[in-house]
């Protein structure tokens, strides 16, 4: 939902250089950052006081970076699942679609030895498994859910076929490794800016761009909030599904690459750990509506730095991984609950004034 | 508004009582009000002499009082046995007793005569909905009912089916239950009807009995409201043609032809169910067409999407505003922009300040009463929504404009502010395909009226001859000679 604040007329009237945008633009940014994320932020908030409080390891650089290091995967797929929920999709594939890209990554360096062949092998893949989402989910016209339901198993396999023996294919190209463990700015006393990290603030400010200012991302919040409504203003929908799963699975396919560079190897069980429903959980505690049309990037983003301080945060305490994952199960059920009341008080108060 | 006002009506056993009346002359709230979905604000209804209060449809169900809807409910995935016995299935001990629930059923389904049109055994989904109401017809016959109410039962029978309901209505009648009937179809009013009740407006206008009554009487009942508060058109067509049609044909229409001039108000007028609708989104490429050519502003167009149509210079305001018009969740502006994004865009960025600047010019233009232009459209009154989707259009400067029940459920102020820029946009040489199903609309903004029925055009006026009598007469008298001719 974009609420803007109070227009500023006088700005406008006198704005015939481009200046006074600027302000807006960034009042608008933080308006809906406001509007949409506040609960998001007061919960990383006290999040952090609550881990700083036990112990004194949380505000190291390194420990501060190696969260954003840790996110980076988790959040490039988020990033592609936002885009699919906001049209009112969804994408159960993209850890497969990782599993493959990331054999597919290593198999390609293999061949040609170059970091950018890697890349490319793993973009391309990644963009042409999540193409054919979008067909079996046009032209065949399955279910959104379990076209890609139907994928997830399908990829999978596919992945663990690619790779000689189902084991995983190694990976020595140094410039290829550094997209999951580099660092750049690095000094003795800082420990340097993880290049994973850089890369999925670069696509997520890439996306939201994209969704916020161009025509193709104000279709994708069109479709999702109302198809019908959407094709009747001209929207190709099956264009555009295709494109966004197109999308969802080039993103899901850099994930299997950064993956690929920090375990050195072309893993086709990478994001068996349940990356899918980790993004999809990630989009809905940034507040989107599964039924599309609402829902941002960035929103996306502080769920999962959400997510990873609190994965980082139990690690530092010791605390068992499987609390992790029942802490993060509470988490979403509280985030969408709150979200449902909030809703649920909007709507009481339309209706008693309109 | 008041969708019934003062109406008393009785129904005397062994009966069959015709309701009739124009789309929204209040039949439906009617007959709402007797199956106990809404309560009367004021006045009561009395069975035998008792007087009656419905708290639930439930509670009218148990006093024998049944309404039979066209979208008749079923229970799926479960025979017509069952469907007709729900509730109270014969039973050996724990078990269902399927072999006494065939024999009820299939003597039930003899009795009345459907064995060739209900197969015990067909499952529920899979039913006609000429069958889903014969099973709801035997659920109330088993459940001893004193008044059946049918809601336009034959809409979708055929001759056959027709024929085998008027003999149920008929023994029915023999056995003493009061028949409440509701139709169009004047043939079968005076064929099985023994008086007529006209509604107009929420009232009752009069009730005759049928012997004493004529076709012409009942259609002049029905409409002969006075056409006050329309505004009066100059008509402002000129010779240019916008819109050609020629020989369409689609699943609902059959060999469809017309045109629009530039400046012209087409009206289509027609039942519910005539195929306007259809027409509308089959000329915008929503539906498929079979057949035939579309020619904008002389040039043909082959419209497969609605974004050919678009490019092609073609609005649509559709009929079904929430569920095909907008995005309710997102803003004023966004909705605005939708059609011509591609227009306000350089590669493929929205020029935001070119956008907010067209967009507050039609929420300007069209009086859209808004906070802002970031207000989310679901806030908005009716009347307001209305106009996001008619500003819409408006900023895509269409050369044709289809509105499709333009004001429907908006109010009186809102109308004639939507009246007024209908009669400005045709003066500004915009054609308009005005899809209506207030007569006094069509009349007071069309410079021609169509008149469609059952997917066929069945007739063209012009503005001097087009009058409510002679309209509805083309919009359903016309049935009659048609199927005098084939009976």
């Amino acid at each position: 939902m974009s609420v803007n604040g109070p227009e500023s007329r006088g700005a406008k009237a006198g704005g015939r250089s481009r200046r006074p945008e600027i302000p807006g633009t960034v009042r608008r940014v933080f308006s809906r950052v406001d509007t949409e994320s506040l609960s998001l932020i007061i919960a990383l908030a006290l999040l952090v006081i609550a881990i700083a409080s036990q112990t004194d390891k949380f505000f190291l650089p390194r420990n501060l970076l190696n969260i954003g290091q840790n996110v980076s995967v988790l959040g490039l797929v988020a990033v592609g699942e936002t885009i699919v929920i906001l049209a009112g999709a969804l994408d159960i594939s993209v850890g497969s679609i990782a599993g493959v890209a990331s054999v597919t990554a290593a198999i390609a360096l293999q061949h040609t030895s170059l970091a950018g062949g890697g890349v490319a092998a793993g973009l391309m893949i990644g963009l042409a498994f999540g193409v054919a989402n979008g067909l079996v989910v046009t032209v065949l016209r399955v279910n959104p859910v379990i076209a890609t339901l139907a994928t997830f198993a399908a990829f999978r396999g596919i992945a663990f076929l690619l790779a000689p023996g189902g084991k995983p294919v190694g990976v020595s190209n140094e410039g290829f490794i550094n997209i999951g463990v580099g660092r750049i700015f690095d000094t003795d006393t800082f420990p340097g800016i993880p290049v994973s990290l850089l890369l999925l603030i670069g696509v997520a400010a890439a996306v939201e761009v994209m969704l916020r200012y161009t025509d193709f991302g104000r279709s994708i919040y069109a479709m999702g909030g109302n198809p019908a409504a959407a094709r009747l203003a001209g929207i190709s929908l099956n264009r555009m599904r295709i494109a966004i799963y197109g999308i969802s699975g080039a993103l899901a396919g850099l994930a299997g690459i950064v993956v690929t560079a920090r375990v050195t190897a072309g893993e086709p069980a990478s994001g068996t750990q349940g990356l899918e429903l980790q993004a999809i959980t990630a989009v809905l505690l940034g507040g989107a509506a599964l039924t599309g049309g609402k829902g941002s990037v960035i929103a996306t983003m502080l769920a999962v730095l959400l997510v990873g301080t609190l994965t980082d945060g139990m690690n530092l305490l010791g605390i068992q991984t499987f609390y992790q994952d029942v802490a993060q199960g509470l988490l979403l059920i509280t985030a969408v609950a709150i979200g449902q009341y909030r809703a649920a008080r909007a709507e009481r108060a339309r209706t008693r004034t309109g | 508004m008041q969708a019934l006002s003062d109406v008393s009506l009785e129904v005397r056993p062994g009966e069959v009582l015709a309701l009739m009346g124009e789309n929204g002359a209040g039949k439906s709230t009617l007959l709402r009000i007797l199956s106990g979905d809404y309560q009367p604000d004021q006045g009561w209804l009395t069975l035998a002499g008792q007087r009656l209060t419905f708290a639930s449809p439930r509670q009218a169900r148990q006093s024998g009082i049944r309404v039979i809807y066209q979208e008749a409910e079923i229970i799926p995935g479960v025979d017509v046995a069952e469907n007709i016995y729900a509730g109270e299935l014969p039973r050996r001990g724990p078990f269902v007793d399927r072999g006494r629930l065939a024999a009820l059923v299939r003597e039930a389904i003899k009795e009345y005569g459907f064995g060739t049109v209900l197969p015990a055994h067909a499952d529920g989904d899979k039913l006609s909905p000429a069958q889903r109401q014969l099973v709801e017809i035997l659920r109330a016959l088993k459940s001893g009912v004193k008044v059946l109410a049918l809601d336009e039962p034959t809409s979708s029978l055929t001759d056959e089916q027709v024929e085998s309901l008027f003999v149920l209505i008929r023994r029915l009648r023999s056995e003493g239950v009061a028949i409440i009937y509701v139709s169009h179809r004047m043939r079968e009013m005076l064929q099985i009807a023994d008086r007529i009740a006209v509604l107009r407006d929420g009232r009752l206008v009069a009730v005759r009995p049928v012997k004493e009554t004529s076709e012409g009487e009942i259609v002049r009942l029905m409409v002969g409201r006075d056409l006050t508060d329309v505004l009066e058109r100059t008509p402002s067509a000129s010779s240019r043609i916008v819109l050609r049609v020629r020989d369409l044909n689609s699943d609902w229409h059959r060999g469809i032809s017309f045109e629009i001039k530039a400046g012209e108000v087409l009206g289509f007028a027609g039942l519910v169910g005539a195929g306007r609708t259809e027409l509308a989104k089959v000329v915008f490429g929503d539906y498929r067409r079979n057949s035939g050519t579309i020619e904008v502003d002389g040039r043909a167009v082959d419209i497969r999407h609605p974004s050919h149509a678009i490019a092609a210079g073609i609005g649509l305001a559709p009929e079904d505003r929430k569920g095909d018009g907008l995005v309710l969740i997102r803003s004023v502006q966004e909705n605005v922009a939708l059609a011509i994004l591609r227009r306000l865009s350089r590669f493929r960025f929205i020029r935001a300040a070119l956008e907010r600047r067209v967009v507050r010019e039609y929420v300007d233009r069209l009086r859209i009463r808004t906070p802002s232009i970031g207000q989310q459209v679901a806030k908005l009154s009716g009347g307001n929504q209305q106009k996001v989707v008619l500003a819409r259009w408006l900023a895509a400067h269409p050369k044709v404009l289809i509105l499709d029940e333009p004001t429907r459920g908006i109010d009186v102020g809102a109308k004639a502010e939507i009246y007024r820029l209908i009669n400005e946009l045709a003066n500004e040489g915009i054609g308009i395909m005005l899809i209506s199903s207030e007569l006094p609309e069509i009349l007071g903004l069309a410079d021609r009226v169509l008149v469609m029925q059952k997917g066929r055009i069945t007739g063209e006026l012009s503005a001097a001859e087009a009058t409510e009598e002679k309209v509805l007469e083309l919009a359903m008298l016309d049935q009659l000679t048609v199927e005098s001719e084939t009976a």
